[in-house]
């Protein structure tokens, strides 16, 4: 099945985590309090190579520029 | 060997006056649905008998019955409805996911968020529909408009399972 956010690049992954934010802004605001917590996500990582920490980059930044890089090389 | 010699007599001593369904622990009634349906943060559903499942997966809307041929489903964002044994139907709004039947009438629903419908607000819902056409229609990068088209397609199922 060709779905359109793949060939826009986006990874599975990442269309489950916009359809999950989209529910939870949908919900009613008293339990939307709750479940937008759990939409945080703050990951930072670094690449080791020989020994050496690399730059520090945020994951989700990251994970955008490859999403973007990707696009359009799925059919 | 022997324990299940001395089982066999009782039983043909004992159960003269009605038939005794023997079933062991791990077999579903034939039936019934063995059904677990969790998000990561909750178990809505652990391992229980219910007589139908209704699910929104990407090659149609289908029910689910006992003894289903085993089967995975990629979810569309959209209504599950259970239908108990004690009669009762609940419905949830998933927002994506996987669902798996396995030999024996086992159906596992795995989705990242779901909630029962009255948890939902429509004024909440048109206000992210507005914005998101906003941006769909506007001049942002391809990855803005995929995603704002990803969370116009949630919804739209989300409003049309709200009326």
């Amino acid at each position: 099945m060709a779905f359109a956010w793949k060939a826009a690049g986006i990874t599975y992954n990442r269309y489950l985590a916009v359809a999950a934010r989209v529910v939870r802004r949908s919900l009613k605001d008293d339990k939307r309090l709750q479940a937008e917590r759990r939409g945080e996500m703050d990951l930072r990582f670094a690449k080791w190579e020989g020994g050496k920490q690399g730059e520090n980059k945020s994951l989700a930044d990251a994970n955008q520029a490859d999403m973007a890089a990707h696009a359009g090389q799925s059919q | 060997m022997n324990s299940l010699k001395i089982a066999r007599v009782a039983l043909r001593v004992a159960g003269r006056s009605q038939p005794v369904l023997r079933r062991g622990y791990a077999d579903v009634a034939p039936d019934k649905l063995r059904l677990s349906l969790a998000l990561p943060h909750q178990t809505i559903y652990k391992s229980q008998d219910v007589v139908q499942v209704n699910i929104a997966a990407e090659s149609g809307e289908m029910g689910i019955l006992a003894q289903h041929v085993p089967s995975i489903e990629q979810l569309k964002p959209g209504l599950v409805e259970v239908i108990e044994e004690a009669g009762g139907n609940k419905q949830f709004f998933l927002s994506g996911g996987f669902a798996t039947v396995q030999p024996g009438s086992v159906l596992s629903i795995n989705a990242v968020e779901g909630y029962p419908l009255e948890d939902f607000s429509a004024e909440n819902v048109r206000n992210q529909i507005s914005e998101a056409q906003k941006i769909a229609g506007g001049s942002g990068s391809e990855q803005d408009k995929a995603e704002a088209n990803i969370e116009l397609e949630v919804l739209e199922s989300l409003q049309a399972a709200l009326k």
